[in-house]
């Protein structure tokens, strides 16, 4: 190990960076636009969602139902139809996302506590706005059970506790308090600090292009020196991105960060070195940078995206899956961000996944510096 | 007394289905220069390559600057300046920073380095370039920029892969007068090159050929190989007069040259009257002819076609 020589490749690099306008936006630029780019595509806020509305029980309580579930911005009242084939028009020509059937024994099976016969249809080729129909109408539902049923119930002299499975039960459906973004961005920031791990793969894959490591390999320089001399820099671009995010997270999306940054900046230094060495070995074994960029995005990218639970539970994953994204750091991180962000967790409860993402970057880091020989073949 | 510097036996290295280095054995003494020439593919680059400890050995043994080539590679990349055959500096780097970044990975004291760093770029004419990219040089000037790398650290072996190919003609002279200054300071340099006229400048030379070596000698002793002498004629119709050398006797083999034609002949002074002579009554015009002394290029030529006559 020496110092000298880690210097030495970390400063040629850190000019290469600045000297390579296509480098330096790939780090610096990419990383903050992808995210800006990815919260505003993946939660898209879904308004006034026109649904048709097929009432066979016609009764006062299914007249107030219905004024229910058109009060909001959320869902907006198309028409009222007769019959199923109305329906069946109105979203065969997309006038209609979602149509809402209450049946002819609405009423009465509310007030005989029977649950609530409802019918949702929904347009199988737009399944987020009919998704989306769904919950909402589960959601003035439960505001409907819970207020004006509730309200006839007691006048007809029963117990309102009884109304408790209904309830219940629409609640698992939707949460309203939630916002996706708060939860998201969080979330997010795992994914695009990929970016700093595709460019050190991609400028080992370069070197190896142009002949530069041929001449490096006939210098003494020492394997592992090289590998950390070319991951130090891509580490601290990497921490002005950790920086200007929750900026923009909280300034922007009025994103609450409730936890220390100190705390935040430290273990994103970690995370950076525990992906930049998947980005290291990648260049290691890659002899094109056209190559580097496929693997990475395989080792990096999507696994990034489907295994660290970001946007899939990793709870529902199947096992050998859920093995494999133990593997990954940005699993782990991404506990880490959202505890920050959020509940603002502390490292009483994160060091775990601090000490796991470490761990994953020296194992990586190793198992580059063991295959990486100074040899052309 | 000299003393080994470079020694392989049976050196050799197999890629997928070719044997590019065949059972190679070297003796390079301190201080030569050694040139090593052959057509591409002979396994030039490769043999350079082992050298550097650049490439896995697939057969035989090498000692370099007194270290084991399959064991000790990394020792040996301390006391050798390898150059490829490829400009593979930093583009984006200045003239100094390249410098600068290869004095550091040969652990060049910084004190001494700045000295170093001076007297090189001086050397190699680029002291006022100092500040410039160097994607921004000539070739020549990036060739001599390599060169001023490898020579940081001060190495008693120099290993040069085809330093000047693709360099102009007044580059390449001005390269081979540094080559001459460093051989002539004591350090041993082993250098490829497909240019015949360097492969003169050297001390002593060795034909590859199909990767084994067939030749090495002194310059002098592979031109007088070339039993005979040459006659250079330049006709106005190249094809017939080509045809009709071939038969002529006492002619051994002609080669061409651009627009001339070179005659190998058993003895220059007793037939050139003959042969200048048996153009005329042919009715074969001719420009000039005129008896030439042989050089590597015939010498090379030959070599080669005999070996493709008898491999």
């Amino acid at each position: 190990m020496s110092l000298r020589h880690i210097w030495a490749i970390t400063r040629k690099e850190f000019q290469h960076i600045f000297r390579d306008r296509s480098t330096l936006f790939l780090v610096l630029v990419t990383p903050t636009a992808l995210l800006l780019l990815m919260a505003y595509a993946l939660t898209v806020d879904i308004q006034n969602v026109p649904i048709a509305i097929l009432d066979y029980d016609r009764s006062s309580l299914s007249r107030a139902f219905v004024q229910q579930i058109t009060a909001g911005e959320d869902l907006d009242l198309y028409a009222q139809v007769n019959t199923l084939s109305d329906i069946e028009e109105l979203i065969m020509h997309g006038e209609i996302k979602a149509a809402l059937i209450l049946s002819p024994t609405f009423s009465k099976d509310l007030l005989a506590l029977n649950g609530m016969p409802l019918q949702v249809i929904i347009d199988g080729t737009e399944p987020e706005s009919g998704s989306f129909a769904v919950d909402h109408i589960a959601w003035r539902a439960e505001e409907f059970i819970n207020g004006a049923v509730a309200s006839q119930i007691q006048a007809m002299g029963m117990q309102v506790d009884s109304l408790q499975p209904i309830d219940l039960r629409i609640r698992t459906w939707f949460n309203p308090s939630l916002k996706p973004r708060n939860d998201l961005i969080p979330g997010l920031i795992s994914m695009v600090l990929g970016f700093p791990a595709l460019s050190v793969a991609l400028t080992l894959a370069h070197e190896r292009e142009h002949g530069t490591l041929e001449q490096l390999m006939a210098t003494p320089i020492g394997r592992a020196d090289l590998l950390i001399g070319k991951m130090i820099p891509y580490i601290v671009v990497g921490l002005v991105n950790v920086i200007m995010i929750p900026l923009i997270a909280m300034a922007w999306f009025h994103i609450p960060f409730n936890g220390s940054f100190p705390l935040f900046f430290g273990l994103s230094a970690i995370f950076l070195f525990s992906i930049l060495s998947i980005g290291i070995i990648v260049g290691v074994f890659m002899p094109t940078q056209a190559a580097a960029l496929a693997l990475s995005f395989l080792v990096i990218f999507f696994p990034g995206f489907f295994l660290t639970g970001i946007f899939f539970p990793i709870a529902a994953m199947p096992e050998i899956m859920r093995l494999e994204s133990l593997g990954l750091p940005g699993t782990h991180y991404a506990f880490i961000t959202r505890g920050v962000f959020l509940p603002g967790n502390g490292l009483d409860v994160l060091w775990p996944y601090a000490v796991m993402m470490a761990g994953l970057g020296f194992a990586f880091t190793a198992v580059a510096a063991l295959f990486f020989k100074k040899k052309l073949g | 007394m000299s003393k080994t510097i470079i020694q392989t036996q049976a050196l050799s290295r197999n890629f997928k289905d070719n044997r590019a280095v065949n059972a190679l054995d070297l003796d390079i003494q301190t201080g030569e220069l050694f040139g090593l020439v052959g057509p591409d593919g002979a396994g030039k680059t490769t043999t350079l390559r082992l050298l550097a400890g650049l490439l896995y050995i697939s057969e035989g043994s090498a000692t370099v600057a007194g270290n084991d080539l399959a064991t000790q590679s990394e020792a040996i990349k301390r006391q050798i300046g390898y150059m490829a055959q490829e400009f593979s500096l930093y583009a984006k780097l200045s003239v100094l920073e390249n410098l600068t970044f290869f004095a550091e990975l040969y652990n060049v004291e910084p004190k001494e380095r700045k000295e170093r760093t001076e007297r090189l770029l001086a050397f190699a004419g680029l002291s006022e370039f100092k500040e410039r990219r160097a994607v921004h040089l000539s070739g020549g000037m990036q060739k001599k920029l390599a060169l001023a790398c490898t020579l940081i650290h001060q190495p008693p072996l120099l290993l040069l892969d085809e330093p000047t190919t693709g360099v102009d003609p007044v580059s390449r002279r001005e390269f081979w007068n540094i080559l001459t200054e460093l051989h002539l300071d004591g350090t041993t340099i082993f250098v490829s090159t497909p240019y015949m006229d360097e492969a003169d400048r050297c001390s002593r030379v060795g034909l590859m050929y199909q990767g084994k070596l067939v030749e090495c000698d002194t310059p002098k002793n592979i031109r007088t190989q070339l039993e005979g002498d040459l006659i250079e004629v330049l006709p106005e119709d190249r094809v017939a007069a080509h045809e009709l050398a071939l038969t002529l006797p006492g002619v051994t083999e002609v080669q061409t040259y651009g627009e001339a034609l070179h005659l190998l002949v058993e003895d220059g002074k007793t037939q050139f009257e003959q042969i200048e002579s048996s153009f005329q009554s042919e009715n074969i015009k001719v420009k000039s002819i005129r008896l030439a002394p042989t050089r590597m290029e015939e010498a090379f030529i030959s070599l080669i076609r005999r070996l493709e006559e008898n491999p």
